[in-house]
């Protein structure tokens, strides 16, 4: 199994994240383990054309957090203002 | 406020569709097998997105609605064009091998098209309380595919698992997979694997075996039939380990034991030649083992095996009573043959009981039908007389035998005779006289502990706590009183010693040992007024001043009966002690004054009874050892006899024994357990009606009856007779409304 998957935002910016990480989100996880899937040489990349990189770095951060979370570590997670909307559009489409 | 404004294309539906479709043809290009790359994950997100976007799209354009149709629609239009004319021209076993392969492609189509179509899962369907898109997938190939094949499908599976049955191999893998679309099919439950497959496999393999049960029942021997039925349940539990659902076990099984051992149960078992009764005959533990095995899981399957065990142990010890009771009259001219045939019978019970539980134990392996169908049988014949003699009696003399000197004790080491007592207190449990029983082991008891035959004090003491253990205190109490007394007296004769000795005044000039019993733990012996010998009056008189130091209340009533003597018989050729009972000794000693005496001048003398009297002489004269010679020299005693001193008598031992032929018991022992009984029935009877009141009759005589039960079978008649007596002494009374009912009178 390959570790890290890699995201990218609309503008090509390029997020490597842990496998795990990435797989918070259902939509990735659904896609990540899907039969016939991907083999070992494919790559887990994927593009997302409607993501703007804040938002994406953001989402990144939100994974991380989560892990940490459900691990025990009970930070805040802190949301600026002007990236709530957004966010919750790109949380609800990658069903995070 | 939105600092960043995205344009956002809105996506027609048509276009957004035609997206689709390009997913939904690569999909089915791999599952068709033709050579198509694998998903990338863009083209995933795109399926993804796509659906997204146009399901998050304001209204008109949001496309929840049409998506959802449209997403039943391809997976009809893939099952009606591609997977059903795929399975329809194919057949038997190449039909199911396609049914399986389409069956796994289904869940591959399902589950990447649910994954594509997943926004709708989340909102749109549970708003509207619509079936998932994993159910509404699975069902349009229930609705559209299975339905269609099952049948067909069901009878190639039948097909297959009965050439399997004839011995052929087919592939269990496959049938496996059969079974798992018919499982799968049901959506969570059971029904369709039952109704379209289990209820078909059931009916054709209940008339498969019924068929092979009628074939083997005609010509296969009872052995052999089970063998093959054996066989058959354990290839039938592997079918379904193999390829069935675990659920059909039990029904499975239950359908094949109803075919090849219910049906036929009453002609296999008790098949003539080789069933049930020609298996105990001939000993064939390991079929027998089989017959319990097979028939252990059957409810009441049992009962035919048990009944015939019962009745095949009933007829073995029946032949044995009889064997004994020939044997006896056979030999009733010859003294001690009766005797001996009973004790063999003993042994011969005791090794019956020891097979038969074998059989019990390691065949049925102990099942409480089988100890009761034993137990049953052996209640039968345990409790026929032989020859005259109770089985009660039987079994004391038995015990006797084994406890006395020269008997068990000499011949056997202390583990065979242990075992050997275990074995006759089993028997006993069988015995339904057993206050008879206690009786007649009380008087032979009595005789070894008095006259000094006991082989061993431990072994007394241990066959005792076997029957405690068994039947409770009461029974063993007197019993148990006896053995204390003997003890008890040893020491008491040590002390009358050391009184002797230091009291110079009481010379006996003769050395007496006493021995106190306790009345009540002894049976009942007549006392006499023997005139005693001179020489003894003084013995007597000092042991009695000796016993009022003791105690003061106690009153002793001298038995001499029971007595034995150590005389020296002085002959002509040499001194021989004799040993002799004290009735004896007194005879004997007559002759120190007088050369010759009459039976009427013993008699006077004496003191004594004409039974009594005839006995004792006939012992001194008539038998071995003649101590006194008899005019006229018949073989029997008349009262115009004379006796006179043997001085000829002599003897290669210095030391003998005279005995004392006993008198027979027999009457006697049953005329008191008798008596007894009457008691115990009066005595069970008041508890009863004390405690209860108001009792109909019937009852009473059963509650009776279950009171004594543990020491003995009563007589209804003797019971109603008792009942009768307490009214007349009233302690019950009649009813006066309901005659058939007795009330207790405080």
């Amino acid at each position: 199994m390959r570790e890290t998957v890699k995201l990218i935002s609309m503008e090509g910016f390029e997020f490597v994240i842990d496998r795990e990480a990435a797989m918070v989100s259902h939509t990735i996880r659904s896609m990540l383990t899907s039969p016939g899937g991907f083999s070992e040489s494919k790559d887990g990349v994927v593009t997302f054309p409607d993501i703007s990189t804040p938002i994406l770095e953001k989402i990144c951060q939100y994974f991380y957090w989560s892990l940490q979370y459900s691990r025990g570590k009970e930070t805040e997670f802190h949301i600026e203002p002007e990236l709530t909307l957004e966010l919750m559009m790109a949380a609800n489409y990658l069903h995070t | 406020i939105l600092s960043l404004q995205r344009v956002m294309k809105s996506i027609e539906f048509e276009q957004g569709w035609s997206v689709m479709e390009t997913g939904v043809a690569k999909l089915s290009r791999i599952l068709e097998e033709l050579p198509e790359p694998p998903f990338l994950p863009e083209e995933y997100m795109n399926q993804y997105t796509t659906i997204y976007n146009m399901c998050i799209q304001k209204p008109p354009l949001d496309y929840s609605q049409q998506l959802y149709d449209k997403y039943s629609e391809v997976i009809a239009t893939y099952n009606k064009d591609t997977v059903l004319p795929s399975l329809r021209n194919k057949f038997d076993e190449y039909m199911l091998k396609e049914l399986v392969k389409r069956w796994g492609n289904n869940k591959v189509l399902v589950r990447w098209l649910s994954r594509f179509f997943d926004y709708l899962d989340r909102y749109y369907i549970p708003r509207r309380a619509l079936p998932s898109l994993n159910v509404a997938g699975m069902k349009s190939f229930c609705d559209m595919v299975y339905q269609e094949v099952q049948s067909k499908a069901k009878d190639a599976v039948l097909a297959l698992i009965h050439k399997e049955r004839e011995g052929q191999q087919i592939d269990r893998a496959l049938l496996k997979n059969v079974i798992d679309v018919y499982v799968g099919n049901g959506m969570g439950q059971m029904e369709k694997y039952e109704e379209d497959f289990e209820s078909f496999f059931l009916e054709d393999t209940a008339s498969y075996y019924s068929c092979k049960a009628s074939k083997w029942i005609q010509g296969d021997s009872c052995p052999d039939y089970m063998l093959k039925s054996e066989e058959c349940l354990k290839k039938e539990k592997e079918r379904v380990s193999h390829y069935l659902h675990v659920a059909t076990e039990p029904k499975l099984i239950e359908k094949v034991q109803n075919e090849l051992l219910v049906v036929v149960a009453k002609r296999l078992i008790e098949n003539e030649n080789s069933g049930c009764r020609a298996l105990l005959r001939d000993d064939k533990m390991g079929d027998l083992s089989r017959m319990y095995r097979l028939y252990h899981p059957i409810l009441l399957g049992l009962d035919p095996v048990a009944d015939l065990f019962k009745q095949h142990v009933t007829a073995e010890g029946n032949a044995l009573i009889k064997q004994a009771a020939d044997a006896a009259t056979n030999q009733a001219a010859s003294s001690g043959g009766v005797q001996v045939q009973d004790q063999v019978l003993i042994r011969k019970l005791i090794e019956l009981h020891d097979k038969y539980m074998v059989y019990v134990e390691e065949c049925f392996q102990q099942h409480s039908l089988f100890h009761k169908a034993l137990k049953e049988a052996f209640e039968v014949f345990c409790n026929k007389p032989v020859a005259g003699a109770s089985s009660a009696e039987i079994l004391a003399t038995y015990c006797d035998n084994i406890l006395k000197k020269g008997g068990g004790t000499e011949k056997l080491r202390d583990e065979a005779l242990e075992e050997t007592l275990e074995k006759v207190v089993k028997l006993l449990v069988y015995i339904s006289d057993k206050d008879l029983f206690a009786e007649f082991y009380r008087k032979k008891q009595a005789r070894r502990l008095l006259f000094d035959r006991s082989g061993s004090e431990d072994l007394e003491k241990s066959i005792l706590l076997k029957f405690k253990e068994l039947l409770g205190g009461q029974f063993t109490s007197k019993m148990e009183g006896m053995v204390t007394d003997i003890t008890l007296a040893k020491d008491n004769q040590i002390s009358f010693e050391e009184y002797l000795s230091t009291n110079t005044n009481t010379k006996l000039g003769i050395d007496l040992t006493v021995t106190v019993l306790t009345t009540g733990f002894w049976p009942s012996y007549k006392t006499s007024d023997l005139n005693l010998p001179s020489e003894m009056v003084n013995c007597i008189e000092a042991f009695k001043a000796f016993y009022a130091t003791k105690t003061k209340h106690r009153r002793l009533s001298w038995i001499y009966s029971l007595g034995t003597c150590h005389i020296s018989g002085k002959f002509d050729q040499k001194t021989i002690e004799l040993i002799v009972s004290t009735y004896q000794a007194a005879v004997l000693l007559l002759f120190n004054n007088t050369e010759r005496l009459t039976y009427t001048e013993i008699l006077e003398q004496l003191n004594l009874s004409h039974e009594d009297l005839v006995r004792l002489l006939h012992s001194l004269s008539c038998l071995k050892y003649k101590i006194l010679t008899k005019e006229p020299m018949s073989r029997s005693i008349s009262k115009t006899d004379t006796f006179e001193f043997n001085a000829k008598f002599t003897d290669k031992m210095r030391r003998i024994k005279v005995p004392l032929p006993p008198m027979d018991e027999r009457k006697k022992v049953i005329e008191d357990v008798d008596k007894d009984r009457r008691y115990a029935i009066d005595a069970a009877l008041v508890r009863i009606m004390k405690s209860r009141k108001v009792l109909g009759h019937q009852q009473l005589v059963s509650e009776c009856v279950e009171h004594l039960s543990k020491m003995f079978k009563p007589d209804i008649k003797l019971i109603k007779k008792r009942i009768e007596d307490l009214i007349s002494r009233e302690y019950l009374e009649r009813d006066s409304e309901n005659p058939n009912n007795f009330k207790y009178l405080a």
